[in-house]
């Protein structure tokens, strides 16, 4: 008796030490501040918000407060906001700058401005943008095609995915998404389960910046692996 | 797919061999009861061409009480019951931030139970005994648990298995006994999953007045393939369907008592395909009530 108690004991102690442990992402990424909205020419004495935001050593969007200066405040000059302002014509250069206390980095993006006659004129309506890419496996599983991603006039995207697209059809619960950080999904954008393993088709992605977001990341949802991606 | 946990569950029930299994029925009237645990964890699988690849650290264990009993000499039911089966998935955690990104998780519920029953195809004393076991899948267990779905501990598909076992007793010397068998079985499964070819040999040598029994064995799995592919079953596990799997084995069995025994097994997987790449490990204890 002593025995299987002993048994039962182990057994306890088996069950006991399945407990949930830490897998680790190697997720960092080099910060980054992205300025999203410029206009071609500022008239003097016109005004114009720029529009930053900081991208952390994760790729997550994060609200900071940036340092913004003017390369010449003879021509433009730009406030604690991002307000910009033309003071002359000329070309200058705007910066936003921030320190991030997780890397200890100062992080810097930087922008041209023009400023012209003393009008602002409206911004230039831009043609809807337009980029191409391969999506490319990183397993054994095969996964590739190209694709186009672009701007929709109602302030999303599109991502139409080639006939040359290939998926391995024994990939359980595949899914798409943007990201900004190749290997973690925590702070992407899911597009959609990923139903077509083969040929042409398409996703619609409302209310995405053309430019708020660096890859398309494919994921074995249920693991938590990635098997695919494509650098936009 | 889902068959996945059932894959894995008959892993454990291809370990109860010895004086249970194979082609040797119970005399009537005895049984063989073993409780075990039965146990896998794995962060690498088998991707469908055969190689490996990573995966969040996965794991099941399993308590399992499996039962032999004589209804004639020639017929014997058998029970597999995972009676606690835990499935677990680790956290997802930032190496840069430290941060939980996804929660694991865990569920414990009862697994998917196997009903049998084996007839012997010729008198018991055969030199070469033969036996055809049937055995029903029964879907018990839990086929997509946990907040995200992601965990399992049955796959919810009802299959029956048709099973053929031959083996022989060897003499291979005064004191040392032993035996050597084999078994080939189809598995017909449902619900889209494939159907399966299931083999197996094994040898085994009784030391110290047959106290002692040290088991070697291969096992297999080939899926027909016939079924759904793994992205159309509503599947959360990597055990997908057409999964395939090639084992080597080692047990050990010592009688404490007469009756009274403890057992210990590792099986490791040489070839797979859409399957976890991990040792699977087991320790036992069981009563032969057949012993003589």
């Amino acid at each position: 008796m002593s025995r299987v108690l002993l048994f039962l004991s182990v057994l306890s102690v088996l069950v006991v030490s399945s407990c949930i442990k830490d897998d680790f992402v190697e997720d960092f990424v080099q910060p980054q501040i992205r300025i999203s909205s410029v206009i071609d020419t500022l008239g003097v004495d016109s005004i114009f918000t720029v529009n930053a935001t900081f991208f952390n050593n994760v790729g997550a969007n994060e609200e900071v407060n940036f340092d913004w200066t003017s390369s010449d405040e003879s021509i433009i000059t730009v406030s604690n906001e991002g307000v910009a302002r033309g003071v002359s014509e000329g070309d200058a250069m705007i910066t936003a700058s921030y320190l991030d206390p997780a890397t200890n980095e100062e992080i810097a993006s930087t922008v041209n401005f023009t400023v012209g006659k003393a009008i602002l004129p409206p911004p230039m309506m831009d043609p809807l943008q337009v980029k191409e890419g391969i999506i490319e496996t990183t397993t054994f599983y095969a996964l590739t095609g190209d694709f186009t991603f672009s701007e929709t006039e109602d302030g999303g995207i599109d991502i139409d995915i080639a006939s040359n697209y290939r998926a391995d059809t024994r990939l359980p619960g595949l899914y798409i998404y943007l990201s900004n950080n190749k290997n973690s999904i925590a702070n992407a954008r899911e597009i959609s389960e990923v139903t077509t393993f083969n040929g042409a088709h398409s996703y619609n992605v409302p209310n995405v910046g053309f430019d708020d977001y660096s890859f398309i990341v494919y994921f074995c949802k249920p693991f938590n692996v990635k098997v695919g991606e494509a650098t936009l | 797919m889902k068959k996945a946990l059932t894959l894995l569950l008959l892993f454990a029930f291809s370990l109860t061999s010895l004086q249970a299994g194979g082609p040797w029925p119970q005399k009537k009237g005895k049984a063989y009861i073993k409780l075990s645990e039965w146990w896998t964890v794995f962060d690498t699988h088998f991707v469908g061409s055969g190689e490996e690849e990573p995966n969040s650290t996965t794991g099941i264990y399993n308590t399992t009480l499996y039962g032999e009993y004589g209804i004639t000499d020639r017929l014997t039911g058998i029970v597999n019951a995972p009676i606690l089966s835990r499935n677990f998935m680790n956290n997802i955690v930032s190496r840069t931030t430290d941060e939980i990104i996804t929660p694991g998780e865990a569920i414990n519920t009862i697994g998917d139970i196997d009903l049998g029953l084996k007839y012997g195809l010729n008198k018991p004393g055969s030199k070469v005994p033969m036996a055809l076991t049937l055995t029903f899948g029964i879907p018990t267990g839990e086929t997509a648990g946990g907040e995200q779905k992601n965990l399992q501990t049955g796959d919810g598909e009802f299959n029956q298995m048709l099973q053929y076992d031959i083996g022989t007793g060897l003499n291979l010397g005064k004191t040392v006994s032993g035996y050597v068998s084999g078994h080939l079985g189809f598995n017909n499964r449902s619900e889209g999953f494939s159907e399966e070819v299931r083999y197996g040999v094994e040898f085994g040598v009784g030391l110290a007045a047959e106290k002692l029994w040290l088991v070697g064995k291969l096992t297999g799995s080939e899926s027909l393939k016939n079924g759904d592919t793994s992205s159309a079953i509503t599947s959360t596990s990597i055990f997908a369907n057409n999964s395939e799997f090639t084992n080597l084995g080692v047990e050990l069995n010592y009688y404490i008592t007469k009756k009274l025994g403890i057992s210990a097994s590792a099986t490791d997987i040489i070839r797979g395909e859409i399957i976890a790449n991990s040792p699977a490990y087991s320790v036992g204890v069981f009563v032969d009530l057949g012993k003589e």
